[in-house]
């Protein structure tokens, strides 16, 4: 693969707090080992703030121009809703590849994140799935239309909210229906 | 059973299916039913394309939200007399799913169900057991219209 | 009658189709017989599963995630089991490693088998659907005779595996696989030097190299492209490690990778063979030892509530990378493909990707719960309401 030279965990870690330094609240690498050989490899978790994010996934695309970013997901933490982005890097090689995880905590007062579907198409069902569930925003995203939940599925109610935003309302209590 | 069911079989059952949300178990069991091994085919019961054709309705899942209109319309496609076999347990009761909020089921909450097959998914066995049922009381249905 | 200017029709298919096996909804714009735009619609097979998965404990939640989608009923808890061990850091036994692997082919046949046969149908070859759906049932029945079950195995625990394979049968399963050698030249005459196949599938639905990375499709449909990616190799999880196997793309067979429905066949297929050597590579490295690094069901359950920690469980399930459903991913990819193809060619096409749209409804359990957060309070939080519910 006609790639930049392919870093290593600790390499990758230091280049991404090198180039935004104050604005890496965390990051640790998770080393795993599998089967009988005991196959070494890697999930690096990196919580960074969310006016850096997008430049974060840009530095991560200019080491692979491949990158692939698997999934988002989300929860709600009572005052913030966090979001993990999940992205691999060096796909291709046996064992070489990299999981990157980027975790960005939103605060409920504002909880707008920056697109990323003009660097990463494929982000873009992610992201709805975020905006709908999660009741956030993301910022010049270029389908805003529900994916999952229906239509005419009350406005105001997010399901993976915890919060009176929830789906409490909704749901049903097995022990209380009569059937 | 036996005896009802040498009466039923002058007719070919046409059997149109419908997925309201099933997390396909049951939908690959009803195909295997009518694949080489099970062939249920060779009684002359048979998958449709359309519910306009169709004598039963096979519905598995336990309808979400979005599906309630298209099984009820689906439901008033078919002719009459007609029967409508639920088939596994999340369209029975709503199993796992039940306190889900996109649920609106289970499927007798939304239509009339005349057979419940159990199981997760059940085992082709017993959804020709329950499409034999569902005949026999398609053949009551029919005396009486 | 309008005459004159470029007319475009908007073309509804789904959610209820003859030609889709599961509710989805297209919103094809055509210009005569030509699709110049896609839209698509998901959501009616949404059943909420991660807001579920937060109402259970980890154990529960195993056979939740087995109910997601009913013909990968493994990977679903097995990705999940996977996020939970490296959250709570769970050893598990080498032994329980090769199990997984062991089931985690074997559901990787059937699957491929499964989707030769739909795709067979689509083109409207339904003899060649029911050559194919006969030879799966050999498959299945290993299934049952290795987990008890036919389509949901309840074969996953979180450390191991719930069931052991003897020594007394390593036969049976043997068997198995000479039967699925036997047969695969026929898959390959059928499928692979077949002229309708060929007229049907090549340069049908074609998916560049390019998209395939910029949609990030997984899986064979990302194989098919010429994309490398195989969360097998790419990172050993299991046993993976261990066996020697290789990345499929279509060019080994053909020499060069075009991205349309006939290599992503070429992929499934080859792939079924792979598997078949994967399983053959177990039985004859397979290590003794437990099976579960801890049986005791209360005692895990215990630790998991003791535990806080966030982890990933990335699997290669048959359809894909799977973290989030594979079709997830696979279903932008659908725009371009489709985009300048035939309305009759919309079936072939949309299952090319082995599209499963229950698994795309719901997953990410393993984001919500399991691979996010399996924090104290709400563990705690669950028990409690467990509790409440057992003695109301």
């Amino acid at each position: 693969m006609t790639q930049k030279q392919r870093l290593n965990p600790e390499e990758l870690i230091q280049s991404i707090k090198d180039m935004f330094t104050t604005n890496i609240q965390d990051a640790r690498i998770e080393k795993r080992t599998m089967g009988k050989k005991k196959t070494e490899f890697y999930h690096l978790w990196i919580r960074l703030d969310k006016t850096i994010f997008k430049e974060a996934v840009r530095h991560l695309q200019s080491l692979d121009p491949a990158l692939h970013f698997a999934v988002s997901s989300g929860y709600d933490l009572d005052d913030t809703i966090e979001l993990v982005y999940s992205f691999s890097l060096y796909h291709g090689v046996r064992h070489q590849e990299i999981s990157v995880n980027l975790t960005v905590a939103l605060p409920k007062s504002d909880p707008t994140i920056e697109t990323i579907t003009d660097l990463i198409p494929g982000s873009l069902i992610s992201e709805q799935e975020k905006q709908e569930m999660l009741g956030i925003m993301v910022k010049n995203i270029p389908k805003n239309t529900r994916v999952f939940i229906a239509d005419d599925f009350p406005k105001g109610v997010y399901p993976w909210r915890r919060d009176e935003t929830g789906p409490k309302k909704l749901i049903r209590n097995l022990h209380k229906e009569k059937i | 059973m036996t005896k009802s069911l040498s009466k039923s079989f002058k007719k070919a059952l046409w059997v149109y299916h419908m997925n309201s949300g099933s997390c396909n178990g049951c939908d690959i069991e009803i195909l295997a039913v009518l694949c080489p091994r099970y062939d249920l085919e060779r009684f002359g019961i048979r998958l449709v394309g359309s519910p306009r054709h169709a004598d039963v309705l096979l519905i598995t899942g336990p309808v979400t939200r979005q599906m309630e209109g298209k099984v009820q319309r689906v439901y008033k496609q078919i002719p009459d007399p007609k029967v409508v076999i639920s088939v596994g347990n999340c369209g029975n009761t709503g199993d796992v799913f039940f306190e889900s909020y996109n649920l609106v089921g289970p499927v007798d909450q939304v239509i009339p169900v005349d057979v419940y097959i159990i199981g997760c998914p059940p085992r082709p066995e017993n959804i020709i057991n329950g499409v034999a049922k569902a005949w026999m009381k398609l053949e009551t249905l029919e005396v009486k219209t | 009658m309008k005459t004159t200017g470029k007319t475009t029709y908007q073309l509804p298919i789904g959610p209820i189709h003859p030609a889709l096996k599961e509710p989805v909804m297209f919103e094809f714009e055509v210009d005569g017989e030509r699709i110049v735009n896609v839209n698509i619609r998901l959501g009616h097979v949404h059943r909420g599963v991660e807001w579920t998965a937060t109402q259970r404990n980890p154990i529960q939640v195993l056979y939740l995630a087995e109910r997601i989608c009913g013909i990968c009923s493994y990977c679903h808890p097995m990705a999940f089991s996977l996020a939970v061990e490296r959250a709570a850091g769970i050893e598990v036994p080498e032994r329980a490693d090769y199990l997984r692997v062991i089931h985690g082919e074997l559901e990787r046949i059937c699957s491929h088998i499964l989707w030769a046969g739909v795709a067979a149908h689509e083109i409207g070859f339904d003899s060649v659907l029911f050559l194919t759906w006969q030879m799966r049932e050999k498959g299945v029945d290993l299934t049952e005779y290795l987990t008890g079950n036919r389509i949901t195995k309840g074969i996953t625990m979180i450390g191991g595996v719930r069931r052991d394979i003897t020594p007394d049968m390593h036969p049976k399963i043997q068997e198995a696989l000479q039967y699925y050698k036997e047969n695969f030249k026929k898959l390959q005459q059928v499928f692979l030097d077949d002229k309708t196949f060929q007229m049907r599938c090549k340069e049908c639905g074609v998916l560049t190299k390019e998209d395939a990375l910029a949609f990030c499709a997984v899986g064979p449909t990302a194989r098919a492209s010429g994309v490398k990616k195989d969360v097998r190799l790419d990172q050993g999880y299991f046993a993976y490690s261990d066996f020697d196997f290789d990345y499929i793309t279509p060019d080994i067979h053909t020499g060069e990778v075009h991205g349309d429905v006939y290599d992503r066949i070429v992929v499934r297929l080859l792939e079924i063979q792979q598997s078949i050597a994967l399983i053959e590579q177990c039985l004859d490295q397979i290590p003794a030892g437990p099976i579960v690094s801890e049986p005791n069901i209360q005692k895990l359950l215990t630790k998991l509530k003791n535990t806080s920690g966030e982890g990933i469980g990335r699997m290669e399930a048959p359809r894909g990378e799977k973290v989030r459903a594979p079709t997830y991913n696979n279903i932008l990819p659908w725009i371009p493909m489709l985009t300048n193809q035939q309305i009759a060619d919309i079936p072939i096409v949309a299952s090319s990707t082995d599209p499963c749209m229950s698994c795309t409804n719901r997953v990410t359990i393993v984001k919500n719960q399991g691979t996010s957060f399996l924090d104290k309070e709400e563990l705690h939080r669950m028990s409690i309401q467990k509790t409440r519910r057992l003695c109301p």
